[in-house]
């Protein structure tokens, strides 16, 4: 079974099951603080390259703007939490709904384009977007951020160290790849599939596909606005600088070194680029160009990327390979 | 009234007309050709009946229901199936979601149904692959032994029988076919014809735009010739073969040769 047909399911249950109890035993061998911390931040980057995959992966949704959702939605449990007194169980599913809410808004406009003009749109909401933060201070205290978000409460107890983060996060993940998995193996994930490989031939085949696009924007948001508020009362301080288009570049790149259009892709992503910058502070200065290296790598010598669809993404130009010969016809019985 | 109506379609582009004033019928259960020299506006006409064009005049009357400003996955959900002239397949989904992919409209399972997967959902799902199945055995062996290949990864003509498959296991009532025999080997030709017949055997309605008038001629009940957006004939087989405007559309007229 290649790697990008490796989605969670009844006949690989048990290697997902396995993995899932390692990452559950992870802090039982793992002690050090610093390495908790690398692992919740790689949770809460497999919560937002797997959303991003749903658009920019499965649907062929070429969107820009994931981190402005993912600031949304932190900067809506930040100040529910902190204005009104909101907790956890609170502001997190308002996060995800209030940029579900943005995405769709962003969406039923924009989604007649496609391709590069549709990137576009989305790059110019994310600096909207951090504009919009930077300057409303009246509701986002602008330059200066939201400090002083509280801990996640958890039955009367307040989640404060490491551990519990951890074991949080863990848990929103295995929700997010459940749905995800189960949305990508179904009547709307093979809509989403079909939309990306031929738009019009999915019309013709029933698809209702502006609608299917502005779902797949919706999803993919939400899941963003989601790892917002899991980040807001980790880190306990929002800030628009957290937002910008570069944090969306990060995303993205885990999102291509892993893999575009396959369930395995995001999570192999996140969990490298995470650890690597991390792994590699030993190289001090040169870290971003050995970051930089391993990016040309992966686009020149596998551009569908670790575990991707091959031929999802097709270099043109120089980097061409030579096409393949044309399916040949079949010889007459 | 006919099961497909159409009526005064005309469509122009900038200044040229593509359609003028196309009308004719078809009744239940036929296999009607549609053949014209190129540029002749049979592939526009297939775009107005599938929803991909907007006619600017005229309508278009399928069982009862206008389709003139529906949505092609509107028409599509009445029953009106459709292939491509060039061969539209999904390149990186397998042969096996093609056809499942053909059972959407049949089916109901949103986004709820698709995260809580209830017993209805796993049923429908369950039966589109069975059908699905039923649908790719009608190619024999081209398709069976490959359900979970990619599509990119298949024969040309593979591909084009990909795409019927896909239409048919829609159980369309009207089937519109474009070019399916285009690039096959006369072998592979004769396939087709016999499923064409095969298809109208479903009671679906065939409208086919061929090329090969040998396959016109063997399927059709009846066909239509299109010349410069205008309909020049219209009859059965032997009477559009003996039919002088047809053979001057085809050939040019007598005046015209150097």
């Amino acid at each position: 079974m290649a790697l990008h047909e490796f989605v969670p399911g009844r006949a690989n249950r048990r290697v997902w099951l396995s993995l899932l109890v390692a990452a559950v035993l992870l802090p039982a061998v793992v002690r050090s603080e610093y390495l908790l911390n690398t692992a919740v931040l790689a949770g809460i980057y497999i919560i937002l390259t797997s959303s991003l995959n749903i658009t920019n992966g499965y649907t062929g949704l070429f969107s820009f703007g994931h981190a402005a959702f993912y600031g949304i939605g932190a900067y809506t449990a930040a100040i529910l939490a902190t204005r009104l007194g909101a907790g956890f169980w609170l502001t997190l599913p308002m996060a995800g709904l209030v940029a579900a809410l943005f995405g769709a808004a962003l969406a039923v406009p924009t989604l007649r384009l496609s391709g590069i003009f549709l990137a576009l749109v989305t790059i110019g909401f994310q600096e909207i977007a951090f504009l919009v933060t930077l300057n409303w201070i009246g509701l986002t205290r602008g330059p200066m951020g939201i400090p002083g978000v509280p801990p996640p409460g958890l039955f009367g107890f307040e989640l404060r160290g490491n551990t519990g983060y951890y074991y949080l996060v863990l848990a929103l993940d295995v929700l997010t790849l459940f749905v995800l998995s189960r949305v990508v193996t179904s009547r709307v994930g093979r809509a989403f599939i079909a939309i990306r490989e031929d738009e019009l031939a999915a019309q013709a085949s029933g698809i209702p596909t502006f609608r299917m696009k502005v779902l797949a924007f919706v999803i993919a948001t939400f899941f963003a606005g989601l790892a917002g508020a899991v980040f807001a009362h980790h880190a306990r301080f929002v800030s628009a600088d957290s937002f910008r288009l570069d944090e969306t570049f990060v995303i993205l790149t885990m999102l291509i070194v892993g893999g575009m259009g396959s369930f395995l892709g995001p999570i192999i992503g996140a969990v490298a680029l995470v650890i690597l910058p991390e792994a590699s502070r030993f190289l001090a200065e040169y870290r971003g160009v050995v970051y930089g290296l391993i990016l040309i790598g992966v686009i020149l010598f596998r551009p569908e990327g670790v575990a991707g669809v091959p031929g999802i993404i097709q270099p043109r130009g120089l980097l061409a390979r030579r096409p393949a010969p044309p399916g040949g016809e079949e010889p007459a019985r | 009234m006919s099961f497909l109506e159409v009526r005064g379609v005309s469509v122009t582009f900038g200044g040229l007309s593509a359609l003028k004033r196309v009308s004719f019928s078809l009744g239940e259960n036929e296999i009607v050709g549609l053949i014209g020299p190129n540029g002749a506006g049979k592939t526009t006409l297939f775009n107005c009946l599938s929803g991909f064009q907007a006619p600017d005049e005229g309508s278009m009357l399928f069982g009862g229901a206008p389709l003139e400003a529906r949505a092609p996955y509107q028409i599509a959900a009445l029953g009106v199936a459709r292939t491509f002239q060039t061969s539209r397949v999904f390149k990186r989904m397998t042969v096996l979601e093609h056809v499942l992919i053909g059972r959407y409209r049949h089916q109901r399972a949103g986004l709820w149904g698709a995260v809580a997967r209830p017993r209805w959902v796993a049923d429908e799902e369950r039966a589109a692959r069975e059908r699905g199945l039923a649908t790719l055995a009608l190619f024999e062996d081209r398709l069976l032994p490959r359900i979970n290949d990619f599509a990119d990864s298949l024969s040309y003509a593979n591909r084009r029988r990909l795409e019927i498959a896909r239409a048919l296991v829609s159980e369309p009532r009207l089937l519109l076919l474009d070019e399916p025999t285009a690039g096959m080997n006369p072998h592979e030709t004769a396939g087709i014809v016999t499923l064409i017949q095969a298809i109208r055997g479903m009671g679906i309605t065939v409208f086919l735009i061929e090329h090969d008038m040998k396959v016109i001629m063997n399927a059709s009940d009846r066909i239509i010739v299109l010349d410069h957006g205008e309909k020049i004939a219209e009859g059965q087989p032997s009477a559009i073969r003996a039919n002088e405007d047809v053979v001057q559309a085809y050939m040019g007229r007598r005046g015209d040769r150097a």
